[in-house]
């Protein structure tokens, strides 16, 4: 794209700081042959602040030859634009439209960004399906979270990579770049790439339905594997981190050095898919991270560090690793954030460490109101262990804090509704027993409720979520029963689009044909809640003889054959089937750092030797 | 010590904003290891100010800054320290140690320069354009509707417009120079400027923006007016 061009788009954009690249640390190439396009569906701020495409940006750059170029989703101005002006859209290193690439692979973290994905092709004149592209078309690929269940999206991508994507995606390419040497067909080139663990090509398998429904899988090939299995990256500690952190000029969500301290979480909460799909635990020894902190800190210039994890709480050395980053750090003004502390593993001493650099906003997810329900979804958490991080906050000199929780769960009465708002008065209370000269002013404690959504590969992919008009009352009950509590304040997520989210979590193939009708009636960013269509995604429903009803509300019989166990995600259906039976006799299941609760079966010895 | 230091802005990074030049130099001066002054407080910030903002979307060959350091350094070094530390499209190109008691850049300040661009359908020619600058010049005003906190109001900025002067007009596109008034309450903006030519020359179009200079008064060791 000329300068001209590019300065007409730039020019009307209300950010145009989004598409102009050139950040610290940005990768510049002068020999390459092949062209990957690693592109996020969201916008710039949301994109760039993504741990996992951090790393595969360096990951892939690292390779002889290889030219990873970055593209978000143009935001609806820069849309217009580029098809008034009949531009492509255009990665942010080279500005080359998408279709002179290799590979396009898409992170999908969400998906309520599916739709996004499709304006970037459509911008790309690429067609959606891959059915209907040929040679001439890039290779387009996703990876992210949201792959377990890839059948939401198995028409549009080519391939689809499930797990951790840094040793994965450099094999990926290696194996595309091959092939483009040999010279060999698409076909050919697909063939060879299901041969890669934890690559699923959709092409190669077909969903049956009967009577409306998921019945099965079948093979379309011999040499495709049965169920593509999820990668896993065993020893973290030596795998490739960020390195040289890209550096952007406007603000993005999280602006600053983000460390992961390690990756999976042993907890074992029942709703929690992350919890599920990203295990076993995998630690990054100290030495390692306070060398990649100062590292990092030094090549970009943040004066933030942000140690990210799960549950960095958890983390086994965390008490001799805090002390000596957060000093290491004050000496070059450098605050450290725990994005993701759990109640039970704060600690007084590291409060008031903590607050001699900062003090940033204090949260906590107890998940729900009272004990019972709290032991249906397995968050080993109780009132006292609240209410006890709390006080020390608040004698700290915090005196804000935030709690999460989530309403719709399992078995959920409106006993344990009343239980968010007792919770949160007992919170108050802890507060304002302080004496005056011990506490702060300006007290807030802010109740954050987002409706459950049932994910696949969590124990809780079987049942039902609540409708809509069920969250609507009681949301409204919630809200009575907090009046009068002093310092609370109410955040309500809407709950409409947790439905869609329902939807395409636990969606089939069908949805493919859902996801193109909503974007050709104009669904864009359906996650910001002033661009979400809910009428247009009706049509588009019914437009392919589909009810969301059947997709969301719908609990599923213990021996449904279920889509997206085409994959194996590692964690077994049985192991999650035993969690659900344990979560309606509300029995919890312990942390499995102190010992194996055997969820991988078979493979139990083989990926965790703890 | 206080360092004055002057940086081009190219078209890689026109389209930062004022906001995003300042957090983008002060992550370079931390990269450059800069033995920066922090000013004290529980959020300390570095000790840098600027003469004045560059709107978004404009290029420019030296905006003036001032920072305050903790040691002594030279300005060579600073500038070669800096510079291996920013991105492509930002570049130091003039510095020196301000003396004690040195003013501030913003009080000195009195003028700047541009280059205005205009991309114009249908093309104008050289005389049409020569004849736009010169009805404005001779103008008592010249009414441009101005954004101000209150909304949009008619505003006379003649008395801005310090020169003007037509430079080339070719291939749908005309230069012009123009020096406006600059200081800490205000000045000609280019963009208004291009606007009240885009109407006496009754076309429509799009416009870009050059900083030439800065100007200032009560230093020859900054540039001059004159
Ligand atoms: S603690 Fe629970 S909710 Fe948090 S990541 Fe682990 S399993 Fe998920
Ligand atoms: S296999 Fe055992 S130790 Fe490993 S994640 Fe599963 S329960 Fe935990």
């Amino acid at each position: 794209m000329n300068d001209r061009t590019l300065d007409m788009l730039l020019s009307r954009v209300e950010k145009p700081a989004r598409y102009i690249g050139s950040e610290w640390n940005m990768e510049r190439k002068e020999v390459y042959d092949f062209r990957f396009a690693l592109c996020f569906p969201d916008v710039y701020e949301i994109g760039m602040s993504h741990l996992g495409s951090r790393i595969l940006y360096r990951v892939l750059n690292d390779m002889d030859g290889v030219y990873c170029e970055r593209c978000y989703a143009p935001w609806t101005d820069m849309e217009q634009a580029l098809r008034e002006l009949n531009e492509p859209l255009f990665t942010l290193e080279t500005k080359s439209p998408l279709k002179d690439f290799d590979v396009v692979g898409f992170s999908l973290l969400y998906e309520m960004c599916c739709t996004n994905v499709l304006t970037m092709l459509d911008l790309s004149g690429i067609p959606f399906r891959s059915a209907d592209r040929d040679e001439s078309c890039p290779l387009i690929v996703a990876g992210g979270p949201c792959t377990v269940n890839p059948e939401p999206i198995a028409e549009i991508m080519d391939a689809i990579l499930i797990g951790d994507g840094e040793e994965l995606e450099p094999e990926l390419v290696a194996c595309v770049r091959q092939a483009k040497r040999d010279g060999v067909s698409r076909r050919e080139l697909l063939l060879r790439l299901s041969a890669i663990d934890g690559v699923y090509v959709p092409s190669l398998y077909r969903p049956v339905f009967e009577n409306g429904r998921y019945v099965r899988m079948e093979r379309l090939c011999e040499q495709a594997p049965e169920h593509p299995v999820r990668r896993v990256v065993r020893d973290l500690d030596h795998a490739r981190y960020i390195g040289r952190q890209l550096v952007p000029h406007m603000q993005i969500v999280h602006d600053r050095v983000a460390v992961e301290v390690m990756r999976g979480c042993t907890r074992g909460c029942r709703f929690c898919q992350a919890g599920y799909i990203y295990r076993p635990v995998r630690e990054r020894r100290k030495e390692t991270l306070l060398d990649q902190t100062r590292d990092l800190v030094r090549c970009t210039g943040y004066d933030e560090v942000s140690l990210l994890s799960l549950s960095t709480g958890d983390y086994s050395e965390l008490h001799e690793l805090l002390p000596r980053i957060i000093d290491d750090m004050a000496e070059q003004k450098v605050s450290v954030s725990l994005p993701s502390l759990r109640i039970d593993s704060i600690l007084k001493d590291d409060l008031e460490k903590m607050q001699t650099v900062r003090k940033g906003g204090l949260t906590f997810a107890p998940e729900a109101g009272t004990q019972r329900m709290r032991d249906v979804i397995n968050k080993n958490v109780t009132e006292e262990d609240l209410l006890r991080a709390v006080t020390d906050a608040f004698t700290a000199g915090w005196c804000g804090v935030k709690l999460y929780f989530m309403i719709g769960l399992p078995t959920e009465t409106d006993e344990d509704i009343l239980g968010i708002a007792e919770l949160a008065r007992k919170v108050s209370n802890a507060f304002y027993r302080l004496p005056k000269d011990k506490r702060g002013s300006g007290f807030r404690v802010t109740v954050s409720v987002s409706t459950f959504v049932p994910k696949p590969w969590t124990a809780f992919q079987w049942c039902a979520q609540d409708r809509q008009e069920e969250i609507v009352r009681k949301q409204q009950l919630l809200k009575t029963a907090l009046k009068g509590v002093r310092g609370a304040e109410l955040h309500c997520h809407p709950s409409v689009l947790s439905v869609l989210e329902a939807v395409f979590s636990r969606g089939d193939r069908r949805l493919n044909g859902v996801l193109i009708d909503a974007y050709r009636r104009g669904c864009r960013f359906d996650s910001w809640a002033e661009h979400f269509k809910p009428d247009a995604w009706a049509e588009a429903f019914s437009e392919n003889g589909l009810t969301m009803d059947e997709y969301a509300h719908r609990e599923r019989a213990a021996d449904e054959p279920l889509p997206w166990e085409i994959v194996d995600a590692l964690v077994t259906p049985a192991y999650l089937l035993r969690e659900w039976n344990k979560a309606q006799e509300a029995r919890t299941t312990k942390d499995c750092r102190q010992g194996c609760n055997g969820c991988f079966g078979e493979h139990c010895e083989d990926y965790c030797r703890v | 010590m206080k360092i004055i230091a002057a940086f081009e802005k190219t078209k890689e990074l026109s389209y930062t904003s004022h906001l995003d030049v300042q957090r983008t130099l002060q992550r370079a001066f931390r990269r450059a290891n800069l033995p920066l002054a922090f000013s004290r407080g529980f959020n300390p910030h570095p000790k840098l100010s600027f003469a004045t903002a560059l709107a978004t979307g404009y290029t420019s060959e030296g905006e003036w800054l001032e920072v305050e350091l903790d040691k002594e350094i030279t300005p060579e070094d600073f500038i070669e320290q800096v510079n291996a530390a920013l991105p492509k499209g930002m570049r130091f190109v003039r510095a020196f140690v301000a003396d004690d008691g040195f003013p501030t850049l913003s009080k000195m300040l009195v003028a700047a320069r541009y280059l205005v661009t205009l991309y114009t359908d249908p093309p104008v020619s050289a005389q049409e354009l020569l004849n736009a600058v010169r009805a404005i010049m001779d103008s008592e005003e010249v009414i441009v509707e101005k954004k101000t906190k209150s909304g949009i109001r008619p505003a006379n900025i003649r008395p801005e417009i310090r020169e003007a002067e037509a430079i080339s007009a070719s291939d749908r596109t005309a230069v012009v120079a123009v020096v406006g008034t600059l200081n800490a309450a205000g000045g000609l903006r280019a963009e208004t400027f291009a606007r009240a030519l885009f109407e006496r020359l009754s076309v429509n179009g799009r416009f870009t923006a050059h900083r030439t200079a800065l100007c200032f008064e009560g230093s020859d060791k900054l540039p001059r007016l004159r």
